[in-house]
C-alpha cells in the first residue's frame, strides 16, 4: 500500500499527467464527431435497413456513442502505464526506487496498481462526457438515448475492462522495451498503425492463403478489445469473450514476463 | 562466541562475470562501523559494480555481500539501515527534489516530514521545491546525501560523492561523513580523489582489476607501501652532493629538473652529509609518505591487464 501510494505521488509530481489530460480532450472530441456521423449515416437514411448484428447495427452504432474516446483513451492510458516503468530508466530513478524496495516484484505491482487506477479514471471521465453528450447526438435524429437499454450499459462495462487489460499491457511492454522512446514509439505505431496493416495482411492472407485466416485477426491486441466492445463485425467472428480472453492473455504474459525480468535484470 | 557487528560490512568472495569483463573477481573485505572506509580503485577497477552488488541492484555470479550478517535484498526497511548515494543525477529532471525525497518516503513508510528535515541538513532547504533539472551537480550530490540520510541508517555506502563538488562542499562532506562515523556509523566511500581519501578515511580497500589489492587502517597500508622516507635536496654542486650521499650508502636518483631524490634518510642526515662534505644546499624537503604514491605503486600494471 506504502508503495502505491509513492507511486500515485510520483504520478502526480511531474507534469505528465496533466498534459496528456489535456491530449485527451480533443481525442475525445474527434471520436464524438466521428460516432456523431455514424449516428447520422445510419439513421438518417430512410431504407436505413438496422440489421441486429454487425457493422453498422444499431447496437454497434450507439455502443460507439456511449464508449467514444475509447481509441484515443486507451493509447493515452497504454503509453502513460509504459513510461510508469521506462521512466524509472530514463531518468535513472530505477536505483532510488529498487533501493527502497528491493522486492521489485512488489514495485511492478505498485505500477500496475497504479496503471488501473489510471485506466478507470481516463474511462470515468469519458464516460461522464459520453453520458452526457450521446443523448444529445441521438435527438437530433430523434432517437431515445437509449439508456435503459442492457447493451448500452454492457458496452460501457466492457470499456472499462479493455481500458484496464490495455493499462496492465502497457506496464508489461514498458519492461519488456525499457527504452523510453523506443517503448512509446513501439507502442504507438502498433496501436495506431499496426492495427490498421495487420488488417489488410489478414485479409490478404485470407483471400490468397486460407480463408478462415480471417478469423485469427482477432489476435491482434486492438482488433480483440474491438470485438470484446462492439461484439462480432463478420458472420464468422468469435464471440465478444475471445476478445477479452486475447487481450488478458497479453496482459498476464507481457506482466508476468515484465516482472520476472525485472526481478532479474541488473540495476547499472 | 563474540557478538556480531551488526552494521558491518562483509564481502566474501564476490565476483561478478559479464560477457568479456570480469568485473569483481573473487573480492573479499570488511568494513568496520565507527570508521570511514575509503573504497579506492582506479578508473574501471569494479568499485561501482562491487557497491551495487552489496546493495543487491547487480546480482553476483559468485560470492555474498551482507550487511550485518543480512544479505541487502534481505532487510526488512532496507533504508532505514543502509543509506546509498550511488550516482548523482537519480531523480526525475521535473520533479521537486522535495518530492523526490517524499516518494521515497511514502514507499518506505517514513512520515513526510523526513524529507524536510534531511534537506535542512543538506542545506537544501531554501531549494526544496526547486525541479530537479535546475540543480547544479554540487546541489545534486547534496540532495544525494539527503536522500540517503532519510532512514536515519546505520550504514552508508557512497560511490564517488565529491564528484562535482566545489573545496567548500568537499569540505562539508567530509566533515559530514567523519561525523557520521564518529556517531558509531559504518561509513563505506569510494573515490579516485586519493588525496581528499588520506584526509577522511580511517580505513582503506584498495582493488585494481576487480580484485583486493590490500586492505587495512590508512597508516598501515602507507607504511608498508611507502617504504623508507624520501627527501627532496637541490644544491649547485648537485653532482659532487649526488656523490657524497652515495658514499654514505644512500641511494639517489637525479630528477629532470635537477633536483635529487634521496632514499632511506631523514632531512636531518642529508643536511648533516651535506654540511659535512662543505656543499652548500638550496632546498631540502622531506617527503611523508602519501596516500597517492601508495596507491600508484599497488596498482601499478593491474589496470592495464583487462
Amino acid at each position: 500500500m506504502n508503495l502505491f501510494r509513492a507511486e500515485l505521488l510520483k504520478l502526480r509530481t511531474t507534469s505528465l499527467w496533466w498534459i496528456f489530460a489535456i491530449i485527451l480532450v480533443p481525442l475525445w472530441g474527434v471520436a464524438l464527431a466521428y460516432n456523431w456521423l455514424a449516428v447520422e449515416v445510419s439513421f438518417s437514411s430512410p431504407e436505413a435497413n438496422m440489421e441486429n448484428v454487425g457493422f453498422g447495427s444499431l447496437e454497434t452504432v450507439v455502443s460507439g456513442l456511449y464508449t467514444c474516446g475509447q481509441f484515443g483513451g486507451v493509447l493515452l492510458v497504454v503509453l502513460l502505464s509504459a513510461i510508469l516503468i521506462t521512466s524509472e530508466f530514463f531518468h535513472l530513478t530505477a536505483t532510488s526506487t529498487f533501493l527502497t524496495t528491493p522486492r521489485r516484484e512488489l514495485v511492478v505491482i505498485a505500477k500496475m496498481a497504479t496503471a488501473v487506477v489510471i485506466a478507470l479514471t481516463v474511462w470515468l471521465f469519458t464516460t461522464l462526457l459520453n453520458l452526457a453528450a450521446a443523448p444529445l447526438v441521438l435527438s437530433t435524429v430523434d432517437k431515445p438515448s437509449y439508456l435503459g437499454e442492457t447493451f448500452v450499459w454492457q458496452a460501457i462495462g466492457l470499456n472499462a475492462l479493455a481500458f484496464v487489460l490495455w493499462a496492465l499491457l502497457g506496464v508489461g511492454a514498458g519492461v519488456l522495451i525499457r527504452s523510453q522512446i523506443g517503448a512509446t514509439i513501439t507502442l504507438s505505431v502498433l496501436y495506431v498503425v499496426g492495427t490498421q496493416i495487420l488488417t489488410i495482411v489478414f485479409t490478404v492472407l485470407s483471400q490468397t492463403v486460407w480463408e478462415p485466416l480471417m478469423g485469427l485477426r482477432v489476435l491482434v491486441p486492438t482488433l480483440a478489445s474491438e470485438l470484446l466492445i462492439t461484439g462480432p463485425m463478420l458472420p464468422d467472428d468469435p464471440p465478444r469473450w475471445v476478445g477479452g480472453l486475447i487481450l488478458l492473455g497479453y496482459a498476464a504474459v507481457t506482466a508476468v514476463l515484465g516482472t520476472l525480468i525485472t526481478r532479474r535484470r541488473d540495476v547499472s | 562466541m563474540s557478538r556480531p557487528d551488526y552494521a558491518e560490512i562483509s564481502v566474501e568472495h564476490l565476483t561478478k562475470q559479464y560477457a568479456k569483463v570480469r568485473a569483481v573477481d573473487d573480492l573479499s573485505f570488511t568494513v568496520r562501523s565507527g570508521r570511514v572506509t575509503g573504497f579506492l580503485g582506479p578508473n574501471g577497477a569494479g568499485k561501482t559494480t562491487a557497491l551495487r552488488m552489496i546493495l543487491g541492484l547487480v546480482t553476483p555470479t559468485a560470492g555474498t555481500a551482507t550487511i550485518g550478517g543480512v544479505r541487502y535484498v534481505d532487510l526488512t526497511d532496507p533504508i532505514r539501515h543502509v543509506g546509498a548515494v550511488l550516482e548523482a543525477s537519480s531523480a526525475h529532471r521535473g520533479r521537486s527534489a522535495r518530492n523526490h525525497l517524499r516518494v521515497i518516503c511514502r514507499a518506505a513508510g517514513l512520515p513526510d516530514q523526513r524529507a524536510d528535515e534531511v534537506l535542512h541538513m543538506v542545506g537544501l532547504n531554501t531549494v526544496g521545491t526547486r525541479k530537479f533539472k535546475g540543480y547544479s551537480l554540487g546541489m545534486k550530490q547534496r540532495l544525494g546525501i539527503a536522500a540517503a540520510m532519510l532512514g536515519d541508517p546505520r550504514v552508508l555506502i557512497l560511490d564517488e560523492p565529491t564528484n562535482g563538488l566545489d573545496p567548500e562542499g568537499i569540505r562539508w562532506m567530509r566533515d559530514l561523513l567523519k561525523a557520521l562515523a564518529a556517531e558509531g556509523r559504518t561509513v563505506l566511500v569510494s573515490s579516485h580523489l586519493l588525496g581528499e581519501m588520506q584526509l577522511l578515511a580511517d580505513d582503506v580497500v584498495i582493488i585494481a582489476a576487480g580484485r583486493l589489492i590490500r586492505q587495512g587502517p590508512v597508516d598501515e597500508v602507507l607504511g608498508a607501501t611507502a617504504g623508507a622516507a624520501r627527501v627532496r635536496v637541490r644544491a649547485p654542486e648537485a653532482d659532487r652532493l649526488a656523490t657524497a650521499l652515495r658514499d654514505a650508502h644512500l641511494e639517489v636518483a637525479v630528477s629532470p629538473d635537477g633536483s635529487l631524490q634521496v632514499t632511506g634518510a631523514e632531512p636531518a642526515r642529508v643536511g648533516h652529509l651535506a654540511f659535512a662534505a662543505g656543499i652548500e644546499l638550496h632546498e631540502l624537503t622531506g617527503e611523508s609518505a602519501d596516500l597517492e604514491r601508495a596507491f600508484l605503486e599497488l596498482t601499478a600494471g593491474k589496470a592495464g591487464a583487462r
